[in-house]
């Protein structure tokens, strides 16, 4: 311990010595670490896996059923009521669940000022497949329509003040509603269930509503819907259950890899029964897309985030290039002091220690640097950018990697001075 | 001083030198593309509307009361509210529609002649259902026929009139007049000039717009209003409280004026460019830094060489043109290969963003910018260099 303590003892003499050069060193580690960590969090957050243990379990099954000869022939990204009863008629699935969004407004009684809300209308299975933690009350009992709603943490917050509300009555667009269960602190992101158009990249719901009570209340979706006939979407409870009226999410939940294979055969025989019938005049085209690939699939990855990792990671090589530059500059300037260590019988293992508390010392003043850089570059990005907002905070693991990166590149920055510094020609490097 | 001897000494200290290319090479690469980004960016906030983006204002809202949503409910709303909307002073036109002008994408559907669908199909073009004086607002010119001066209901028999944007009415019907013919959304009564529709469509100037009662206003609607020059901020401090006083159970989500509208349409591409421009002026002063300490530290050196050839007559400008021309053979060493790699960037970044290819002129501007910041950044170091006195420098000799 002494030993170190005289290592870094050392280390603070020479940044006293020349600070300038040094200063310049953190500077620019600093910015180009700080600029890469801001983009580095971003990348993260929007790649990371929300269901890690789900997410090659849970599927989005799309067919191109639809009453028109295609044009991509692509299956549409939103299905309609009637296909998703067809792709439901099977027990191969673990779980599944029809889901879309659409606006409201809540408020306890008439009197209210109303306050706006985001409506998850979907279906039972959809807590258990997205492992959505429940706080009081219970979900609903079958797939079967209901005024009964499951509000999220906040929102009962919001409401009424308190969570526990299981029991109480509230307005939800002037109609009655049962509140019967209130979820627990729940952020899935990205919110990989409705990932098209980059609705990934939103909030999570405050209000849940059964599907078929959705319909009957003509409810909307808030995001893509499509309508490939003559169906009036304003008659969703009637209409839009037996058109071509597209606005639903569908995921099921297939475990096993022969599930897997037995829906695409299920689906497969779906697409020949519907040729069959002439309610499929395009080419079959089946999709059934895991959770983790949804996003490329759709093609909605965040290209600015994509664009902006590229160009701070070429920075930060410049940066590293340039620290290098200004790192060796500084060792050959204190090449004498070295050699007159070598000399005094300094081993070479005993200059790599002293580079190593170099090292220490440097990652040290970088890592702050760099952490107040990339908290001001974060925020500008949420300022320029503010559509990743959601994906801005930093964790754990997150902080841990970039501890890492500061020691090796503070490590790389120093390796080759320092060995330059130690392995030239005693003589010649004393004369000089 | 000779082009020889300048490779000399400047390969004489191999990693130094390399380190240093690379560096040059690569800002050099980043700041042709930042710059191609931003201005990419520059063309797309500039490129024509056929809007007074200025002097019209953009209310959206909704009836936050499901009874207000349904008709005859909502069309006494939309009468009201427009009648207290024309009463503030400094505005010359207010009209209803179900979407506003300048959007990503929204309410679009396919369009057709109907005797012609196979070859005249053109998707995801917009549906406006306004009110008459939508025209006046936007301000349009009538090319052919005469705008529809009654709102119908899109549940009456018999469609609604269209009127069609010029640059759709020239893709359905190339050849001949397209007033007076049949689309799939009815028969087409006017041509008015181009305005920007949405950004998701085939072209952002196809638009075709019927004067009827929108079919529903779940996903919201928007008033447009049209002011006099000058009073635009004062009539947008007043649309709030006015439209709220009309009816109280609205929710207004935002009054911002078009420019603000488009602006915030292409904020992704700005940001980005932004961001790209922050990171390229940091990468100039990044250069700079590498360019100071290089030629602060090498001029330290090569003191005693520096005084030997002051003692031997060399003038200090000498010196000074010396070590400013070694940093120069430096930065366009680098920046050639900078021009590489920045064609390499500029392909890696076109798989995930829309990014223009590279022109000729650009990289020349460039480099001229990058020769600038190394020049600046060596000036006082070199400066400092040539003030060695020979005496002194060649004290230890």
């Amino acid at each position: 311990m002494e030993q170190f303590l005289y290592y870094i003892k050392v280390s603070l003499v020479s940044i006293k010595r020349a600070p300038l050069p040094y200063a310049l060193t953190i500077f620019i580690l600093s910015v180009g670490l700080g600029v890469f960590f801001a983009n580095a969090t971003f990348y993260y957050q929007l790649n990371s896996d929300p269901l890690p243990a789900k997410s090659n379990k849970l599927f989005f099954p799309m067919m191109l059923i639809t009453p028109y000869d295609c044009n991509d022939c692509r299956p549409p990204r939103v299905l309609s009521y009637a296909n998703v009863q067809k792709l439901a008629n099977s027990d191969i699935p673990s779980a599944k669940a029809a889901m879309y969004s659409a606006d409201g407004y809540a408020r306890l009684s008439s009197s209210q000022p109303p306050t706006p809300v985001v409506i998850r209308i979907t279906q039972r299975d959809f807590f258990a497949m997205f492992d959505v933690p429940l706080l009081h009350g219970s979900f609903w009992a079958d797939d079967g329509g209901r005024f009964e709603i499951l509000l999220s943490r906040a929102m009962a917050l919001k409401l009424f003040g308190r969570t526990d509300v299981v029991g109480e009555q509230m307005l939800l667009d002037d109609k009655h509603f049962s509140v019967i269960g209130v979820l627990n602190h729940w952020q899935m992101l990205p919110r990989l269930y409705d990932a098209n158009g980059r609705n990934h990249l939103s909030p999570t719901e405050d209000i849940f509503l059964p599907l078929e009570t959705g319909y009957d209340l003509h409810y909307l979706s808030k995001t893509n819907s499509q309508t490939f006939d003559s169906t009036d979407y304003r008659k969703l409870s009637t209409e839009g259950r037996t058109g071509a009226l597209h606005q639903l999410q569908y995921w099921v939940q297939l475990d096993t890899e022969t599930q897997q294979q037995a829906y695409r055969q299920f689906m497969l025989n779906l697409a020949n029964d519907e040729k069959a019938a002439g309610r499929h005049p395009a080419p079959i085209n089946n999709q059934l897309t895991a959770m983790r690939d949804i996003v490329s699939y759709f093609g909605d990855e965040s290209g600015d985030i994509q664009a902006f990792a590229l160009v701070t990671l070429l920075f930060l090589l410049v940066c590293l290039f340039n620290a290098s530059h200004l790192s060796l500059n500084r060792y050959l300037s204190n090449q004498y002091e070295f050699s007159l260590r070598r000399a005094l019988g300094a081993s070479r293992a005993q200059l790599q220690l002293q580079m190593l508390a170099d090292v220490l010392l440097m990652a040290l003043f970088t890592i702050v640097g760099a952490l107040l850089t990339g908290y001001v570059g974060i925020k500008l990005m949420n300022h320029l950018l503010p559509g990743n907002s959601l994906f801005s905070s930093w964790d754990i693991p997150l902080l841990l990697s970039l501890l890492t990166i500061t020691l090796v590149c503070s490590y790389l920055v120093t390796l080759y001075p320092s060995l330059r510094a130690s392995f030239g020609t005693l003589n010649q490097q004393l004369k000089e | 001083m000779s082009f020889y001897l300048l490779c000399k000494v400047l390969f004489s200290r191999k990693v130094v030198t390399g380190l240093l290319l690379l560096q040059l090479a690569l800002t050099l690469a980043l700041l042709l593309n930042s710059v191609l980004l931003m201005q990419q960016t520059n063309r797309q906030l500039k490129q024509p509307t056929g809007l007074d983006l200025h002097n019209t204002l953009l209310v959206q809202l909704k009836p936050t009361t499901s009874s207000l949503r349904v008709y005859p409910a909502l069309e006494e709303l939309f009468t009201r509210q427009l009648q207290a909307v024309q009463s503030i002073p400094g505005v010359l036109a207010a009209a209803y529609t179900n979407q506003s002008a300048i959007l990503q994408g929204g309410n679009n559907g396919n369009i057709y002649d109907v005797e012609h669908q196979d070859r005249t199909n053109v998707p995801a073009v917009p549906m406006y259902y306004v009110s008459k004086d939508f025209f006046t607002v936007l301000n349009t010119s009538v090319l052919q026929g005469e705008l529809p001066q009654n709102v119908v209901s899109l549940d009456d028999p018999g469609r609604p009139a269209v009127v069609l944007t010029k640059s759709l009415a020239d893709k359905l019907f190339p050849d001949k007049s397209a007033v007076g013919q049949e689309v799939n959304r009815g028969r087409v009564a006017a041509v008015i000039d181009d305005f920007y529709g949405q950004r998701s469509a085939q072209n952002v100037m196809y638009n075709g717009i019927q004067v009827a009662l929108p079919y529903t206003v779940d996903w919201g609607y928007s008033i447009l209003v049209r002011t006099a020059p000058e009073q635009t901020e004062a009539v947008r401090q007043q649309l709030d409280q006015v439209i709220r006083k009309v009816e109280p159970n609205i929710e207004i989500f935002y009054i911002r004026n078009l420019a603000e509208q488009y602006q915030r349409l292409y904020r992704t591409e700005y940001g980005l460019a932004m961001l790209l421009g922050i990171l390229s002026g940091l990468m100039l002063l990044v250069t700079m830094v590498s360019s100071y300490s290089s030629t602060h530290f090498h001029a330290l050196k090569r003191q005693q060489e520096i005084g030997v050839k002051r003692a031997l007559g060399a003038s200090k400008n000498s010196i000074l043109l010396e070590l400013l021309s070694e940093n120069w053979l430096c930065t366009a060493i680098g920046a050639s290969i900078g021009v590489v790699l920045a064609l390499l960037l500029n392909q890696a970044l076109a798989q995930v963003i829309t990014i223009p290819p590279l022109n000729w002129y650009l990289p020349l501007t460039t480099i001229v910018t990058l020769l600038l910041c190394v020049t600046v950044a060596t000036w006082y170091p070199a400066a400092i260099a040539t003030r060695v006195s020979p005496a002194t420098a060649t004290k230890a000799l």
